[in-house]
């Protein structure tokens, strides 16, 4: 009696496990149907006409302020078009790029998803998102914009807002020290020269600039000096100039000796927007790079100290000024015209515009702009402002070409070796060049 | 895989020697045997399994994750080999993470649990607190804070400042970078530490009474009962140590992300960056399958060791 | 006279200790406290402790309070917790004392499957349960921890199942008790103490299982602690204070159930009499 008590005990547990793997099959099920993402719509209300109703899912990231916008925008949707639901999944910038590959090895991508210039090229080179370039834009985005975003010459994002790479600088600290506050339009010379300046004003532990160790500065010299970027033609073609390489990166070395840029112990432990560690918050720097997505960040750190500029020019020009932030629609999705009709809806309707306001940045449409200016904050006018004195003399924006995202990081850790003195800039070109040779060539073969 | 044969070997000769049982009892201990094992055998069949048999196929393609998988044989490997420099160099600073961190911590853990074994009032409260920054271990605020232990302003840095001597970045020094992370690890002793204080509390308190009664001091009696009977527990925690500190990823991950100039790229980070960051999985799912190989033959070895250190009460009282 | 001097001592020694090892939570709360403004200061404690940190981070999300979000986790754990004690013991027990064919080989799997970085299976899991449909479940969350609750919690119990002298299982055979009465009556209540630890090791490291819970949960319904948590960071904007504050909370239960489960792991076999 006793024996068969305690085996049958450990059938029941057995019994539940199974139980448990049988359950879940069977819950498991409605995910796929739409039925969920009814319950979760924040404020939809009507139970739509079904007239082949859709349900468009839907991914972004974002802090929260965003999400709740976006929530209010799609809620907006729907009652304009009952057929379409929506299933929304949002989280934070590192938790997003960690899973989309994921989603992307399963084929489940939402139908519609946020993008970013910097991940965008290697998504669409291997064909996970849906060419866009039908979609009418005309009187909503600029022609110039859109032809500027064009990969290949097709468009796979929708832009959602005005970006541009601009230098923050501590306004109240550089007018303590009686130091020039730096002007629009400056040449590379006058920026080093400025540096140079500064720093003999300056007390020992601060600085009127960071070191540079990372492709994207180096992109910007290079290409404001007329040459082509670092990687062109879809990652083809590989030009990394070593005359204005060792140009660029001897002064920095002067620089490191001279103490005008921190040593390389200091600055590896920067962090940008972070309240201890952050280069310029943390009062270590005068300047940073900071870009109008970025710079309401850094104003919080420091409310009231920060001025921008644009980034320093050559006879080309300098930064960029233009979007980095898109709707892009999953090449697996099978609502694909629902969801193009959505994105550019997204973009174009003043209610929507409205509940979004400027959770996304300054919105790409002018028309929508204008109505929400007056609601600006002091954060959003220093993006503003980095947009507006850049855009003059803006070049395009050149991301990492599709397969460099190693090299890029690569590249990073060259120069770091050599900001440590382990290795002389003309070793760190030999390697850096290399690799991105052999990178095109492969993209070309 | 013939380590663990040998484990399970001793009980196995000893039932045989000790009685010359039927066959048919045999062959209900074989029932009941795979009876116990089944939910481990089942899920290990239906939901492990096959992701590990991808992860091998894997190895020997190029996949991007966005794009479906190329079969380009042993390529991988062969580049991992020959040409990958950083796979050298993320080997070696893991090998030095496993040998200092994994002694210092089982000693460390075995000192702390010896002290709060004892039973006195307000030990739960000792316990808990000391076992705190191990619960914060993969907390967003560890990160932080490590800054502010050992950042160039850091706490670390002022306490030596009152000796006079002038501290370096501690983490941003490709010398002592890693050496943080040690420390970090060894201070998130936590759960080693509970393990050996389950362990110590299965020791039955006669045996040290009759110890006592014997006139045998203190260190005598750690010496012939606490680490004979603590020695299974001891071998786990090693064998653990070694495979957890070989696939160490979080600390460097959130602190250091592999620098300065790769000082603290320790393997798993490496190996995550080209799975996720590089968009090479296949590349990825090789390193790992060498990790495995790597780990397995040290713990092969762990186990055969094991046989002249560790001592199990269930095979009457002497490994051999 | 002797003994309060010892006990004193000992006393004292812990208590330094424990501060030592609790300078970082003071540190933790202080942060949590501040002003974003103030967190660069070397300051422990701020000029103006910020409470709304709390309120407003427990609060951060127009749907849901952090109550919902702990509610979830805790349903989760609850199944991780019950499905590794359930079966973690059934497993050890029979690697640890039965005799089976291939049980060396099985028992080298397992230990295998540990380590092979996840980071290389986790893509064809989740391919796995996509197709299962169980995405934005708990179930693969969950439904691991009931196939033995993994290997790191089998090993621990063979081991602490062989430090159990065999003569009681000899003892009770002669009383005719089965292999399960011996598991049931013998090994289960001698392990007890280690079948705490590993509810204990369960409960705190599913917590912590970020990776695994961004991939498979995706509404905001389901969110656990962790994803709530990671709201607060985003590229540009970071909410340090709730951030700080909420991750403090968040480790609130793992710390309780710590303080009060432990006296069952400690009690260890001592009390419970193993021989005569």
């Amino acid at each position: 009696m006793r024996k068969r008590g305690s085996a049958s005990l450990l059938l029941l547990s057995l019994a539940l496990t199974l139980g448990m793997t049988a359950c879940s099959s069977g819950g498991g099920n409605s995910n796929t149907s739409g039925n969920n993402a009814a319950g979760n719509e924040a404020g939809a209300n009507n139970e739509p006409a079904k007239t082949e109703a859709t349900t468009l899912s839907i991914m972004w990231w974002g802090p929260d302020a965003r999400h709740e916008a976006t929530k209010n925008a799609l809620s907006i949707y729907t009652k304009q078009n009952a057929n379409v639901t929506f299933k929304p999944e949002f989280m934070a910038w590192d938790a997003y790029w960690q899973k989309l590959p994921t989603l992307a090895a399963s084929k489940s991508i939402t139908d519609v998803l946020q993008m970013d210039a910097a991940f965008i090229t290697e998504y669409v080179s291997r064909g996970q998102l849906e060419d866009l370039s039908d979609i009418d834009l005309s009187g909503i985005v600029d022609p110039k914009v859109i032809e500027n975003l064009k990969i290949d010459g097709k468009l796979y994002g929708i832009p959602l807002s005005q970006n541009a790479q601009g230098i923050a600088y501590n306004k109240e600290e550089l007018e303590k020290y009686g130091i020039a506050l730096p002007k629009q339009n400056w040449t590379y010379d006058e920026f080093f020269q400025w540096a140079r300046d500064a720093h003999a004003k300056l007390p020992e532990g601060k600085y009127p600039i960071g070191d540079s160790i990372g492709w994207d500065s180096f992109n910007f010299y290079q290409t404001s000096m007329g040459k082509d970027p670092v990687m062109a033609e879809e990652g083809k073609k590989f030009t990394l100039d070593k005359d204005l390489f060792m140009t660029y990166y001897k002064t920095y070395e002067e620089f490191r000796k001279a103490k005008i840029v921190p040593p390389a112990e200091q600055a590896a432990a920067f962090l940008e927007n972070d309240p201890q560690a952050d280069p310029m918050a943390s009062g270590v720097l005068l300047t940073r790079g900071a870009t109008t997505g970025s710079v309401s960040a850094l104003e919080q750190l420091m409310p009231g100290k920060v001025g921008v500029v644009n980034m320093p020019i050559g006879p080309s020009g300098g930064g960029w000024a233009q979007s980095t932030i898109f709707l892009s629609v999953s090449a697996n999705s099978k609502h694909k015209d629902e969801a193009k009709k959505f994105v550019q809806w997204f973009i174009s309707d003043k209610e929507a515009g409205k509940a979004l306001g400027l959770t996304r940045g300054i919105p790409i449409n002018p028309e929508i702009y204008k109505e929400l200016e007056p609601t600006l904050e002091p954060k959003d006018k220093l993006g503003k402002e980095i947009y507006d004195l850049s855009v003059e003399k803006a070049l395009p924006f050149y991301s990492a070409a599709a397969g460099f995202t190693e090299w890029v990081d690569t590249y990073k850790k060259e120069m770091e070796a050599v900001t440590y003195g382990q290795q002389s800039i003309e070793d760190a070109y030999e390697k850096i060049n290399k690799m991105g040779m052999d990178l095109a060539a492969k993209a070309g073969s | 895989m013939g380590t663990a044969e040998t484990l399970t070997q001793a009980p196995h000769t000893k039932a045989a020697r000790t009685s010359l049982r039927k066959r048919k009892n045999k062959e209900e201990t074989n029932l009941a045997g795979y009876i116990f094992i089944a939910p481990w055998l089942i899920g290990f069949l239906l939901l492990t399994l096959w992701p590990i048999a991808q992860s091998f196929y894997l190895s020997f393609t190029e996949y991007s994750l966005l794009e479906a998988p190329v079969w380009t044989g042993t390529d991988n490997y062969a580049n991992i080999f020959r040409n990958d420099d950083t796979f050298t160099k993320s080997l070696s600073v893991t090998f030095i993470f496993v040998l200092i961190s994994v002694p210092l911590k089982l000693f460390f853990s075995l000192l702390v649990a010896m002290a709060l074994s004892k039973n006195i009032r307000g030990m739960n409260v000792y316990r808990t607190a000391i076992y705190f920054p191990s619960l914060i271990g993969g907390s967003i605020a560890v990160a932080a804070l490590w800054r502010n232990m050992f950042g160039l302003e850091g706490y670390v840095n002022q306490v030596l400042s009152w000796f006079g001597i002038q501290g370096v970045g501690w983490i941003t020094n490709p010398d002592t970078a890693l050496g943080t992370l040690i420390l970090l690890n060894t201070w998130q002793f936590g759960s080693t530490m509970v393990i050996f204080l389950a362990g110590l509390k299965q020791i039955p308190q006669e045996l040290y009474e009759s110890a006592s009664v014997d006139g045998a001091g203190r260190f005598r009696k750690f010496v012939s009962i606490t680490l004979p009977m603590l020695s299974p527990v001891m071998f786990f925690n090693l064998v653990l140590g070694v495979i957890g500190s070989f696939q160490t990823f979080t600390s460097a991950f959130i602190i250091t992300k592999g620098g300065p100039i790769n000082s603290t790229y320790v393997y798993a980070l490496f190996l995550y960056e080209k799975a996720f960051k590089h968009y090479q999985m296949g590349y990825a799912s090789a390193l790992a399958w060498i990790l495995l190989v790597i780990v397995a033959v040290l713990t092969a070895l762990n186990f055969l060791a094991s046989r002249y250190w560790v001592f199990y009460e269930s095979d009457g009282g002497r490994a051999k | 006279m002797m003994t309060i001097r010892y006990k004193i001592s000992n006393h004292l020694f812990l208590s330094v200790f424990s501060l030592l090892m609790l300078y970082p939570v003071i540190w933790w709360i202080g942060a949590s406290l501040k002003k974003t403004e103030e967190l660069r200061l070397p300051t422990i404690w701020p000029s103006i402790p910020m409470w709304e940190n709390y309120s407003n981070g427990w609060n951060f999300s127009a749907d849901y309070s952090f109550a919902h979000f702990f509610g979830n986790t805790l349903l989760m754990e609850l199944g991780n917790v019950t499905g590794g004690v359930l079966t973690a013991a059934i497993v050890a027990y029979g690697f640890g004392r039965l005799q089976f064919k291939l049980r060396g080989f099985w028992f080298s799997i397992l230990l295998l499957t540990m380590m092979l970085p996840g980071q290389v299976t986790v893509v064809p899991q989740y391919i796995l349960f996509n197709k299962l449909g169980w995405v934005d479940s708990y179930i693969p969350l969950v439904l691991p921890h009931f196939f033995g609750g993994g290997a790191f919690f089998i090993f621990l119990l063979v081991q602490f199942i062989r430090g159990i002298p065999r003569d009681l299982d000899e003892a009770a055979k002669i009383d005719g008790s089965s292999v399960y009465g011996i598991f049931f009556r013998i090994i289960l209540p001698l392990i007890k103490p280690a079948l705490v630890t590993v509810a204990i090791f369960t409960f705190i490291w599913s917590w912590d299982d970020f990776f695994a819970q961004v991939l498979y949960i995706s509404s905001i319904d389901k969110f656990t602690v962790g994803l709530a948590l990671r709201m607060f960071i985003d590229q540009f904007d970071i909410q340090w204070g709730q951030l700080l504050a909420m991750s403090f909370v968040s480790i609130m239960p793992s710390v309780i159930i710590f303080l009060f489960a432990q006296k069952y792991f400690v009690e260890g076999i001592a009390t419970t009499g193993l021989k005569g």
